[in-house]
């Protein structure tokens, strides 16, 4: 059964999230003895092949135009050729605002189907089973799938381990057709039936670290009481290498931006560790977190939701708790040497 | 400008879905049911629209078994122009994607706006496989739009990770709405007493001419699973202080996590 992983990138060394994508791809073929093919967008450093041959990539596919531009159609239809090409029965993307865009588009140009946020795929009789969440979480389901078409999956970030196969892939390397290779920038494929122009890009000014795919996060609720109050927040994410991340009532009161929420109508994310702060775990922020792996809330009410939901409570106030948090994080990790709007992501710093 | 907007009734995001003993189905009799909350986002969204360029006309749409009418009146309260009714119960965003597409070429459209997913099926699938079943664009997951009768194009704004976007597509576009800067308003009882006298035109899929087989699931559920419980490991009520010290030996110790 051949893959084709979509390797989303913007330079330098590919992220966890890559590789869980390359990990997926790589194992499905291996258990069915197919190739595993990657269509990379954007640069993805000098040695690409080599790369992605240490990944168990046989094939990269590798198309002009940075992923910063927003072409859908384009990435769409060069990823529908590609699939179509190299005879792929599961094609395989991040669950991130590209792959979610894009992926039904590929879907219902290769006339397969699409399976959002998985957060199990493997092969069982010759058919893909998956495990996804369906009603925001509040139930898991396994599915089958059998064709027609090839199977679109989107990967939900942190689930999956990134491990590099034993034996590299082959590793060849393509360039994709000049003709669609030459839509680069902002400009269109003559080709495409896209007409939509992307004007202007606003980079956060990378103030803290993004949600979407944190490994870690520190949200704050309601309970933090003001913009001021949302500020412990922040800095108890930036000790903790975390992104901040809040509740709707916090968003909805003002205290933090509609890009930090989390939970319906918001953002869905599965760190490994997630803090809860004043928030009383409402089944729509539940939606938004429950898969976290180890759950820490802090709540003054004994009472709230979320201490069912957690792996470690502290009842009491989050204005006394944050802070004697942060001073304990300062001694344990920073040794009191802590560096103000430090923004190491955890992964990266266990690393070093 | 024609704008149409495809809605969804799913179970409320309040209410608790149960899991049949086996596994094999989900327990949804007395669920209570309400149009699916990016849908609303939609629908705000297009009657945003329709006050900004007077003249412009609202179009709903949904499509599945009877249970579906209650969108549609709920879309009438609000005060839309027309609505339609695609019977197919069952059918999943695959089919429902080619049912809307088979409806709305009929409607002259220069917008077609949706939620960026379904409260149920979470797949994000509709609003792109739409797109194509049009051969139109699609932009997902926007924030806000604004539209220019004169250029005849929309000016959207779209999160990603690390920023936000501002894009410009001339008409016709599918557009998947994320939650914007206006809450969706909620109908007056006037409305929708009003709305439940109102006819409720279906159409039916042979109708359509779409073919049964074009229907079929694109995905065979073998089974459904509550979330894993989560036991609490420890509850901390001693002063903060103590609390946070062992808390952070226990995620560093114990779960190193940190």
């Amino acid at each position: 059964m051949n893959t084709l992983a979509v390797i989303e990138h913007a330079g330098g060394e590919p992220d966890g999230a890559v590789l869980e994508v390359l990990s997926v791809a790589h194992s499905l073929a291996r258990q069915s003895g197919g190739v595993v093919s990657a269509f990379v967008a954007g640069p993805l450093g000098s040695d690409v092949a080599g790369y992605l041959a240490g990944w168990g990539v046989d094939k990269a596919c590798v198309a002009a135009g940075g992923v910063e531009t927003y072409l859908p159609l384009y990435w769409a239809q060069l990823i529908a050729d590609t699939a179509r090409a190299e005879n792929a029965v599961v094609v395989l993307l991040r669950a991130n605002a590209l792959g979610r865009d894009i992926a039904g588009r590929v879907a219902a140009r290769l006339g397969g189907a699409l399976a959002a946020d998985c957060v199990g795929l493997s092969v069982v009789d010759g058919k893909v089973r998956l495990e996804r969440p369906v009603f925001s979480g509040r139930v898991f389901v396994t599915a089958e799938f059998s064709g027609p078409g090839p199977l679109v999956a989107t990967l939900r970030p942190n689930v999956f381990s990134a491990e590099m196969p034993d034996k590299p892939g082959a590793g060849r390397v393509v360039t994709l057709a000049a003709k669609v290779a030459q839509a680069s920038g902002l400009r269109r494929n003559p080709e495409d039936c896209a007409t939509v122009i992307a004007t202007e890009l606003a980079r956060d000014t990378g103030k803290h670290l993004e949600l979407s795919e944190a490994t870690a996060i520190v949200a704050g609720g309601r309970g933090v009481g003001s913009a001021e109050g949302f500020r412990m927040i922040l800095e108890l994410a930036e000790v903790l290498g975390a992104a901040p991340g809040a509740s709707r009532a916090a968003v909805d009161a003002g205290y933090a931006p509609h890009a930090l929420q989390i939970g319906q109508s918001g953002k869905t994310v599965n760190p490994a560790l997630y803090v809860a702060c004043g928030i009383s775990g409402s089944m729509q922020h539940l939606a938004g977190m429950r898969t976290s792996k180890c759950i820490v809330a802090i709540n003054k009410d004994p009472g709230a939701p979320i201490f069912r939901f957690c792996d470690y409570g502290i009842v009491g106030d989050l204005f006394d708790v944050v802070p004697a948090l942060i001073a304990q994080l300062d001694r344990t990790i920073w040794d009191g040497q802590r560096k103000m709007r430090c923004i190491v992501p955890l992964k990266e710093r266990r690393r070093q | 400008m024609r704008i149409a907007v495809c809605l969804k009734l799913v179970p409320a995001s309040t209410s608790d879905i149960r899991v049949a003993p086996g596994g094999q189905s989900l327990l949804l009799a007395g669920v209570e049911m309400a149009v699916s909350l990016y849908d609303e986002y939609a629908l705000e969204t297009a009657l945003c629209l329709r006050e900004a360029l007077p003249g412009s006309t609202i179009h709903a749409l949904s499509i599945g078994g009877e249970e579906c009418v209650k969108c549609l009146q709920h879309a009438l309260a609000l005060g839309v122009d027309s609505v339609l009714h695609i019977r197919a119960p069952g059918a999943d965003s695959r089919a429902a994607a080619k049912l809307a597409a088979a409806a709305l070429r009929l409607l002259e459209l220069d917008l077609v706006l949706c939620g960026r997913q379904a409260c149920d099926d979470d797949l994000w699938f509709f609003p792109g496989a739409l797109g194509e079943a049009l051969g139109w664009p699609h932009l997902s997951a926007v924030s806000s739009v604004a539209a220019d009768g004169d250029k005849r194009a929309v000016e959207c704004r779209r999160r990603f990770e690390g920023g936000e976007q501002f894009i410009h597509a001339p008409w016709p576009v599918v557009i998947s709405c994320d939650r914007g800067p206006h809450e969706p308003r909620i109908p007056m009882l006037k409305g929708r007493l009003a709305a439940k006298k109102m006819p409720v035109p279906v159409k039916t899929t042979s109708e359509l001419g779409i073919a049964a087989a074009d229907l079929t699931p694109a995905l065979a559920v073998l089974r459904y699973a509550p979330p894993a419980q989560r036991t609490p490991k420890k509850v901390f009520t001693c002063p903060p202080t103590d609390a946070a010290a062992e808390l952070v030996r226990l995620l560093r110790e114990e779960e190193k996590l940190i």
